[in-house]
């Protein structure tokens, strides 16, 4: 049995490419399962989603924790989550990178297949919808299917739901990621530290769960701890300034629906803090004397 | 006050989990900025609890209560006799989704505003159930495609026009009730400050865009909230006392496609169905401005073709 899990952000498409791999395994006269794991997040929040693959009927139902490929849509998502977690030792990771191989850090010595997937979606669909590029990512990297299943499935799937035309350019886009895929070892350097829980004993909990604004292990709890969320990676594009031109409208400030743009009124400035942007582009699109500019990347 | 005159501090702080562009977390943080420190918060189901605080962490920097869907008008009413009681001056301000207000918290929330209870009950109105997965709700346009009004063959999206909520919350005679959109910031900067000067129930109906249950680029939230209002779909007007002054005039009407043309979640609307939006929509729109001035009359001549779906429209959403 080969097993799959999808490390995505919400609205990336990782429960849609979980189930195209699942289709194209079918198509070629396998069984497969494809499921998400569900929590209460919004888009833009990391998702989970599982595939497993067999030339026998599947029995098995429980979340895949030994996977034999990890697939990560995100890179930004290595700064959090131990992707290579009961990775097998001959395992794979497909991940959506501008580095090469060689350059990727995660924490352990591992076969990797890397593709700048947002780069290749931003191309062909014009939206940073990374589940397709990094399917013909999945494929050269791993050869699990063939790359003509995979774009069959994905004209089926996503034909279906949104049109043929859209099924066509998705298609594409796995294509030119499968194009340009490089195989190659990661990095083994970092430890990644699993982020502490506040686990309170039942004697420990407030009465009636009331919280007030305090400090433990695992950080911030209570009122306006939030702060210590760190967004930011859920951005592919980030707005910058231009000072000369903008008149402090504070428009900006105003509609920016995070709080991120922080206004410093002795000095009559504005700051965008970008530890919580998740660039959504609101503040460009209404600035009206075009000031904000998004633009890709870290800032 | 102008936009200037807000204070800095950020009651509703970064961090919080919401979609990129979320109407209804813009909303509630230039909301609580203009109540000020003084409040406290209560927010059944919804969005806004899930994004706001998922215990143990939370985004309000002010005191924030939570319980079930349907007794938000309960809740702030015995907020706020517990404040009174104690000698506290706090202002009790209640958030809930259009489907707690419209549908399931109705109840509710009229009998607050029967009695009279000095509290700001605000409802962000992003016209479904978006935080279950978009489910119809008594808010949801007529046309709009949501889960549970599929498009199909023989009938394609809700088959029935918003609910209008304003003249039934208005029918109770309380001091104040205003309808507001994020799209015209002082406008709704004086609402929510009027909404603070005054006593009694009061009623603030916002509109707030949701991006995933629209299917809208995060960047056009703002967008498509002054189109609504240019449109038609959305009016601005306050209720003080029971007289109803229009707020906000808009120029010439738009017409109701170039508002639906901007969603993906309209996509499927028939020649047909358009013009029987576009319809409904300018009734409302005599209703509203006829008596007040400008614009007279809807002046948009209903055509004999509508096209649902175009190219530009095909490019944005897929066919």
């Amino acid at each position: 049995m080969f097993e799959l899990r999808f490390h995505g952000r919400g609205g990336q498409g990782a429960v849609m490419a979980a189930q195209t791999i699942a289709e194209a395994a079918v198509i070629e006269g396998n069984y497969a399962v494809a499921f998400p794991f569900f929590g209460a997040e919004r888009r833009g929040a990391p998702v989970l989603a599982f595939a497993r693959i067999d030339s026998k009927k599947i029995f098995s139902k429980t979340q895949v924790y030994t996977p034999d490929c990890e697939v990560v849509l995100d890179d930004s998502l290595l700064d959090t989550i131990d992707v290579v977690s009961g990775l097998k030792p001959d395992g794979i990771v497909v991940i959506n990178s501008k580095d090469k191989p060689e350059d990727i850090d995660l924490g352990k010595e591992i076969r990797t297949g890397a593709v700048d997937a947002t780069s290749v979606a931003l191309e062909i669909l014009k939206a940073p919808i990374t589940n397709t590029a990094i399917l013909g990512a999945l494929v050269k990297a791993t050869g699990i299917v063939k790359i003509e299943s995979i774009e069959e499935a994905i004209k089926r799937r996503f034909g279906e739901k949104l049109g043929a035309k859209v099924g066509e350019r998705n298609a594409l886009a796995a294509r030119t990621a499968y194009d340009r895929t490089v195989v190659g070892k990661s990095k083994g350097i970092k430890k990644l530290e699993t982020k502490k829980q506040w686990l309170p004993s039942y004697q420990e909990i407030p009465l009636g769960g009331v919280l007030v604004e305090s400090r433990t292990e695992a950080g911030l709890i209570g009122p306006g701890s939030f702060i210590e969320n760190k967004v930011f990676g859920w951005a592919t594009f980030r707005p910058v300034r231009d000072k000369e031109k903008c008149t402090m409208c504070l428009l900006c400030w105003f509609y920016c629906p995070e709080g991120t743009i922080v206004r410093i009124s002795d000095r009559g400035d504005l700051m965008t803090n970008y530890d919580y942007c998740k660039g959504c582009g609101i503040c460009a699109n209404e600035c009206p004397v075009d000031a904000i500019t998004m633009v890709r990347g870290k800032t | 006050m102008r936009i200037k005159d807000l204070p800095d501090e950020n009651l509703f702080v970064c961090g919080h989990t919401a979609c990129p562009g979320c109407g209804v977390a813009l909303s509630i943080r230039n909301a609580i900025r203009i109540l000020g420190k003084d409040t406290s918060v209560y927010v059944p189901a919804s969005c806004a609890v899930v994004f706001g605080s998922t215990y143990p962490y939370g985004a309000w920097k002010v005191p924030f209560f939570h319980t079930a869907f349907e007794n938000t008008g309960a809740c702030l009413a015995g907020m706020q006799a517990a404040f009174e009681k104690k000698g506290k001056k706090v202002i009790s301000v209640g958030f809930a989704g259009d489907g707690g207000t419209y549908d399931i918290g109705l109840q509710s929330m009229s009998g607050a505003a029967e009695r009279n209870d000095d509290v700001i009950y605000i409802c962000v109105d992003n016209e479904a159930y978006m935080n279950t997965g978009i489910q119809r709700s008594g808010g949801t346009p007529f046309g709009a495609w949501t889960t549970t009004t599929p498009v199909g063959s023989k009938i394609q999206g809700n088959r029935t026009f918003k609910k209008n909520l304003g003249e039934i919350v208005a029918a109770h005679d309380i001091p104040y009730y205003a309808t507001l959109s994020i799209g015209h910031p002082l406008d709704f900067i004086k609402k929510v400050e009027k909404a603070k000067s005054i006593k009694g129930f009061r009623f603030l109906h916002m509109f707030t865009p949701c991006v995933p249950g629209w299917k809208i680029d995060p960047a056009k939230t703002i967008a498509v909230t002054k189109l609504a209002v240019e449109s038609g779909m959305w009016t601005l007007y306050e209720v003080e006392n029971g007289e109803k002054k229009i707020t906000h005039k808009p120029g010439k009407m738009k017409s109701v496609k170039e508002y639906l043309i901007m969603q993906g979640r309209f996509r499927h609307m028939s020649p047909e169905d358009i013009k029987k939006l576009q319809g409904w929509v300018c009734r409302k729109w005599n209703l509203h401005y006829k008596e007040k001035g400008a614009p007279e009359i809807c002046e948009i001549e209903l055509p004999e073709e509508h096209h649902a779906v175009t190219e530009e429209h095909r490019e944005m959403h897929g066919p």
